[in-house]
């Protein structure tokens, strides 16, 4: 069939209805873009695959930009890879920049997904050649990397690397899965947790139980007068949107969007990866560090153009190797199976209207995506002016139905949600740093695989110094994030005598 | 009171009345089914298979049937939960050998559920190995395990992956008793792990898959992603029911080349290995045998039609119905088989 009898006005109505509802699950906390492509795979069946793929790619791009929404209006990420644009995004909103920061968001959306659609395109067989070149050992010291990143995210280090080596700790119990190439048997579990915890706990009632719930229980503490709006704030008082905000941003845009892109080229290290290493080389090489956290325009751009730049990077292993690069693309990968299309390192090769439909698909929920936010927003940051008596009850049952069905209807997850949030309060109160924690939750098991399969592969430790170039640029990164860190830390250490 | 006992007793014969039809109901699939599979993956065999089949009983009995990809805990305790028939399950082999290999999570299926019908059988499984390497063939590597070279083989342990490594350790045992030690396990998780190590250098053999790999062999000896299919685990009849064009370029005469008796691995010295990859359904021990006998009686209608057989087939599936109790009976027999080879090794 001709690429022009297949880009037919169904093929575009399914991109913008794709995008619509990838926006709204990217929107609920706990309803994330693989959720909603998981949902809607089955329909592939009857739409054929080119229309079938253009609906599931709408829902792929929406799903993770519309996480940007709740993670800046209401502090709790709509999926994990926008932890990173609460830490800017929410203060923002708390001083009445909410419209302004969802459009930095949005643009940096846009940029990022284009960037990473354009690498998609023109290098793809390439990059998946270079991709195979990380073995065990360069995903782990790429996970580590990352992992460096909670020292320079804290307020007191030490607390910080507490605060994070408690979340890899937490995120390790349960079972050493098998699936993962592990021995099967169970990690830090007493008998009679092994019916609940046999799994671990779910990442996504963790983080909306302890963004989304802790935030609740600590508002109803301080209590909730009638008709008070979230952020306490008129929505005119924040400065109007301008594009000049992105002026002198072109470095950290493409750098965040080549990072994200990377990041989604290697299978397994995951999309939060992407944004927290975005995040943290923006604050690196920031003039002003210390903003980081505090209502940084720079952040939110940093943590957006990263986690949109993934999904061109994450279609790379998927469509050249056959191998899918993050979560969403695992079930994307069933679209192809269900219509019985071989997905492998001849794909592109043999299926070029399929590819070229795809890239058209990709560079049009980009684009749907932009226009469909930017006009979303004036009504979407009303959200802030809702009384909180209303809001939070809504958002405690958006949390509960998310934990509830993210793994398909398990009752443990809404436990999870609930332990988690009393958790997060606890921890508030006693200054336990909340984003090092969840850090070290996300990549902690990622971690635990790549370091223990390195060692079973190659039987030393040196390895992780000697195994190829990568890995000595990686180490070398690494320093300079821990120097970093620490020169930052220091520094506020001076700011605060003074 | 008398007036309000009255009532009560009205209602409760309306009640009655009432759940009599609900009762009788009761012993067929409720309206709304959840069918759960033992994999999180939605693009995998299992999924694939399970929506094929799915697609078909629910169109033959009117009903709504939901596949979830919820993985082999989950969906056991799910199964568990739920004797009305309102949640069914589809696996595969692995749900008993992750029993024989000792698997934490994995009862033996035969005790704890009700075995239903097979529906297909994948016939996918593949060895693999590097196209510039030095092995050609499975005679090769069992003749450099034998003569003591070390032999690493990337599996995902305790289930389907790592049958066909147990028995080419067992023929390897056969042939040179002592020289399996040199047949060595590299536990990984998902294909791209597997192949990853196989890049990498880190394995000599990886286990594999027809559908996954097959793009992969057809690559240049000088690409360092080339493979080579040395094995397919399936029984040459299983085979020879794909279609002739077979999968990607690889037509099912190419295929036949890699299965007994052109590639030997012995089970006892006499007898070749085989192994088909089949799925079947699982039910909760106390489900109402009329929902057993319900199901079985819509799949033989299915099958008869025989529309089903060209969307399996399409989709490199061999169509392999057996009902229930056949298929209880023929699985009980293929676990002993096996139970033999793991015990063989197991007690070096």
């Amino acid at each position: 069939m001709e690429l022009f009898d297949i880009l037919t006005p169904l093929f575009f109505i399914l991109i913008v209805v794709g995008t619509v509802i990838g926006i709204i699950f990217g929107a609920i906390p706990g309803m994330t873009a693989t959720m909603a492509v998981a949902v809607c795979l089955p329909l592939t069946y009857s739409l054929g695959l080119e229309n079938g793929l253009a609906l599931l790619l709408g829902l792929y791009v929406g799903g993770i930009s519309g996480g940007l929404v709740p993670a800046i209006l209401i502090n709790i990420p709509g999926t994990p890879s926008s932890l990173t644009t609460t830490f800017d995004g929410y203060p923002m909103t708390l001083r009445g920049e909410g419209e302004n920061a969802l459009k930095i968001g949005i643009v940096s959306s846009l940029v990022g997904g284009l960037i990473s659609l354009a690498i998609l395109y023109f290098f793809a067989p390439t990059l998946a050649d270079f991709a195979i070149k990380f073995s065990y050992v360069e995903k782990f010291l790429i996970i580590f990397f990352a992992l460096t990143v909670m020292a320079a995210l804290s307020s007191n280090m030490l607390v910080g690397i507490f605060s994070g080596i408690l979340g890899i700790f937490i995120s390790l119990i349960g079972t050493y899965d098998i699936s993962d190439g592990g021995n099967g048997e169970y990690r830090l579990l007493f008998d009679f947790m092994v019916p609940y915890l046999d799994s671990g706990f779910s990442l996504l009632p963790v983080l909306i139980g302890i963004f989304g719930l802790s935030a609740i229980l600590i508002e109803a503490e301080h209590g909730m007068p009638a008709g008070q709006g979230l952020s306490g704030v008129k929505l005119p008082k924040g400065k109007p949107f301008k594009f000049s905000v992105f002026r002198g941003q072109s470095v950290n845009l493409c750098r965040s969007s080549l990072i994200g892109t990377f990041v989604g080229i290697l299978p397994g290290v995951g999309g939060s990866a992407a944004s927290i290493l975005s995040y943290s080389q923006e604050k690196h090489f920031s003039k002003n560090p210390e903003e980081f956290g505090k209502g940084a325009p720079s952040g939110v751009i940093a943590s957006e153009s990263a986690n949109n730049g993934l999904t061109g990077g994450a279609l790379v292993p998927l469509l050249s190797l056959g191998i899918p690069g993050d979560s969403t693309t695992a079930i994307l990968i069933g679209a192809f199976t269900l219509q019985g299309i071989q997905v492998g390192p001849l794909f592109i090769g043999n299926n070029p209207v399929t590819w070229d439909v795809i890239i058209i698909a990709m560079l049009a929920a980009n684009i749907v995506m932009f226009l469909i936010m930017m006009f979303a927003i004036r009504h979407l940051v009303k959200v802030v002016s809702v009384p909180k008596h209303v809001l939070f009850p809504v958002i405690l049952m958006m949390c509960v139905v998310g934990a509830y069905t993210i793994n398909y209807g398990i009752m443990f997850d809404v436990w999870t949600l609930l332990i988690f949030g009393v958790f997060g309060y606890l921890a508030h109160k006693i200054r336990l740093e909340i984003a090092p924690f969840i850090i070290g939750f996300i990549l902690g098991p990622s971690a635990e695989i790549y370091f223990v399969k390195s060692l079973e592969s190659f039987g030393t430790l040196s390895i992780f110094f000697t195994k190829s170039w990568i890995a000595g640029v990686l180490w070398l990164l690494i320093i300079m994030s821990i120097a970093f860190s620490i020169a930052l830390s220091r520094r506020n250490k001076g700011h605060g005598q003074a | 009171m008398t007036g309000f006992f009255k009532t009560l007793a009205a209602a409760a014969s309306f009640a009655a009345l009432v759940a009599t039809p609900t009762l009788s109901s009761a012993q067929e699939l409720p309206g709304n089914v959840r069918l759960v599979i033992g994999s999180t993956s939605t693009g995998g065999d299992t999924y694939q298979n399970s929506a094929i089949v799915a697609e078909a009983l629910a169109e033959h009995l009117d009903i709504n049937i939901k596949v979830d990809a919820v993985g082999v805990s989950e969906a056991f305790k799910a199964l568990n939960r739920d004797s009305r028939g309102s949640t069914i399950m589809i696996f595969h082999d692995q749900s008993y050998l992750g029993h024989l290999y000792g698997v934490r999570g994995y009862d033996d299926i035969f005790e704890t559920y009700k075995v239903g019908p097979t529906v297909a059988i994948n016939p996918g499984n593949a060895y693999l190995v590097a196209k510039n390497g030095p092995f050609q063939s499975m005679e090769d590597i069992i003749a450099a395990a034998s003569a003591g070279q070390r032999i690493r083989v990337a599996i995902q342990p305790g289930g389907v992956s790592e049958i066909g490594f147990s028995a080419l350790k067992n023929a390897v045992r056969i042939a040179h008793p002592g020289a399996e030690e040199n047949i060595v396990a590299v536990n990984t998780g998902s294909q791209a792990d597997k192949n990853q190590v196989l890049f990498d250098g880190q394995a000599e053999v990886i286990n594999g898959s027809v559908q996954a790999n097959e793009q992969f062999t057809r690559l240049p000896q000088d690409d360092q992603k080339a493979m080579r299919f040395v094995w397919l685990t399936a029984a040459k009849e299983t085979i020879a029911q794909a279609n002739p064009e077979g999968l990607g370029d690889t037509p099912r005469d190419e295929m036949l080349a890699y299965v007994t008796p052109n590639v030997s691995v012995t089970m006892d010295g006499a007898e070749d290995f085989v192994f088909d990859k089949e799925f079947f359904f699982l039910y909760n021990k106390d489900m109402d045998p009329a929902i057993v006998e319900q199901i079985d009686t819509a799949l033989a209608e299915i099958f008869a039609a025989g529309k089903i057989q060209e969307t399996q087939k399409a989709s490199f599936f061999i169509p392999d119905f057996k009902p229930s109790a056949e298929a209880a009976t023929y699985l009980k027999a293929k676990r002993d088989d096996y139970r033999q080879i793991i015990d063989a090794i197991s007690a070096q």
